[in-house]
């Protein structure tokens, strides 16, 4: 395989990694929802810009944007796996 | 009169056309053969063009006056506006992506900025005010302020992305070159060495643009000084494996010699970057206008600094030093 098609799995890989967490089961449990962080700072409305915050916003729009596009990628990958890996 | 070849050509007879053509007259000329075309022509779409040939008259008094006819004239025209078009629209799309007055401003150098800039890349211990220079301009309203940072060709301390181009393209060239005095060139190493330092620049692009989001750091025009950064380190690899390979006699970079110039234009680069790069990751007088959150708790804005510090001495030191490390292995 080459350079490009080595870098392109990862990135698909690292999305999938993301996407597959589950909202209630593990991250509401390791307070990484925005929801529960919300609720456990208890900011009402303030503007939070912490590291911590970010990450929260950036798991959760990744999550809600990728996952339709993920399927059909990964379907496109595993095709091309079975018929020409 | 042009063309005194056709003269020699019997006279072409054309069909007479048997019903009226509904095809628009928007052509090319016709070809220019000098052979008879008579036959098999029957109900072709040429009727104008044939009224308007001279009566018994050569074909070429046709030609010369081409540009008279005016079927040709709507032709010329209609191929123009379309021509224009299609610029105008390439020219949109392309500016749509890639913002091209902005990249203008970093194409901006001399000859002695690119001089003086190498020179700092390679020797930035003594260099004293990193700050880039701004300009003011006040603006059409009145009072209003405009700032800008000066172009390349004014101030040293102004990004540009003339040498990193330039040194990307000459890394590739040397990678190849080496591997061509070992005997192991093949036309691919251009593709795949080209492939390795530009993937390279993207995740590091990347990885800063993720660091900037989650350390919230916002600047204007962000992304292509940080890419005109990171082009940078190209410099301190080129002097490297040249040099390196220059001493160890074509046995690629290595020996001690090899490390001690890494060593040294690694430490270079990553003082340069990290002198830099200040004005971006850390910036100073944005505090006022960030929202209320950075001015009512100092405290908070304290460790936020502190923060950014580690993230950019990270970028700066051990992030630099790796990747110069891929570029710089044989």
């Amino acid at each position: 395989m080459s350079f490009l098609g080595k870098i392109l799995y990862v990135t698909v890989l690292i999305l999938n990694a993301i996407v597959v967490l589950s909202e209630d089961r593990f991250l509401a449990r390791v307070n990484l929802t925005p929801a529960t962080h919300n609720r456990s700072f208890g900011g009402p409305g303030g503007v939070d810009s912490s590291v911590k915050y970010n990450a929260i916003q950036l798991i959760a729009s990744i999550r809600t944007l990728m996952r339709i596009p993920l399927i059909v990628i990964n379907t496109l990958i595993i095709v091309y796996e079975l018929v020409l890996g | 009169m042009q063309r005194p070849t056709y003269g020699q050509s019997p006279p072409l007879h054309h069909p007479v056309p048997q019903h009226v053509s509904t095809v628009p007259q928007l052509r090319s000329p016709p070809p220019l053969t000098s052979q008879p075309q008579g036959h098999g022509y029957d109900g072709s779409p040429y009727p104008q063009q044939q009224q308007q040939a001279p009566p018994g008259g050569n074909m070429f008094a046709q030609y010369g006056n081409f540009m008279n006819d005016p079927t040709a004239q709507i032709a010329t025209q209609f191929g123009q506006t379309a021509f224009r078009q299609g610029q105008d629209y390439l020219e949109k799309n392309v500016n749509r992506l890639v913002n091209v007055s902005a990249l203008k401003h970093y194409f901006n150098v001399t000859n002695s900025y690119v001089i003086n800039k190498l020179f700092l890349v390679l020797f930035p211990w003594r260099h004293k005010p990193w700050t880039r220079r701004q300009a003011s301009e006040v603006g059409a309203g009145g009072g209003q302020e405009a700032w800008f940072y000066l172009p390349p060709r004014d101030d040293i301390n102004s990004p540009d992305m003339y040498i990193p181009v330039m040194s990307i393209v000459t890394y590739v060239f040397l990678r190849t070159l080496f591997a061509g005095f070992r005997g192991e060139f093949e036309p691919q190493l251009f593709g795949s060495v080209a492939t390795i330092a530009i993937v390279m620049m993207i995740l590091e692009i990347l990885a800063l643009r993720i660091g900037c989001y989650l350390l919230n750091i916002s600047n204007q025009s962000q992304l292509l000084d940080l890419m005109a950064y990171s082009g940078y380190k190209f410099v301190g690899v080129i002097v490297t494996i040249a040099v390196s390979e220059i001493f160890n006699r074509g046995k690629g970079t290595g020996g001690w010699v090899g490390w001690t110039l890494f060593v040294y234009t690694c430490l270079a680069n990553s003082l340069f970057l990290m002198r830099s790069l200040k004005y971006v990751l850390l910036p100073e007088n944005n505090n006022t206008n960030q929202g209320p959150m950075q001015t009512m708790h100092p405290l908070d804005s304290r460790a936020k600094r502190s923060q950014r510090t580690q993230f950019l001495f990270a970028y700066s030191y051990p992030v630099q030093a790796l990747l110069m490390w891929i570029l710089c292995r044989p």
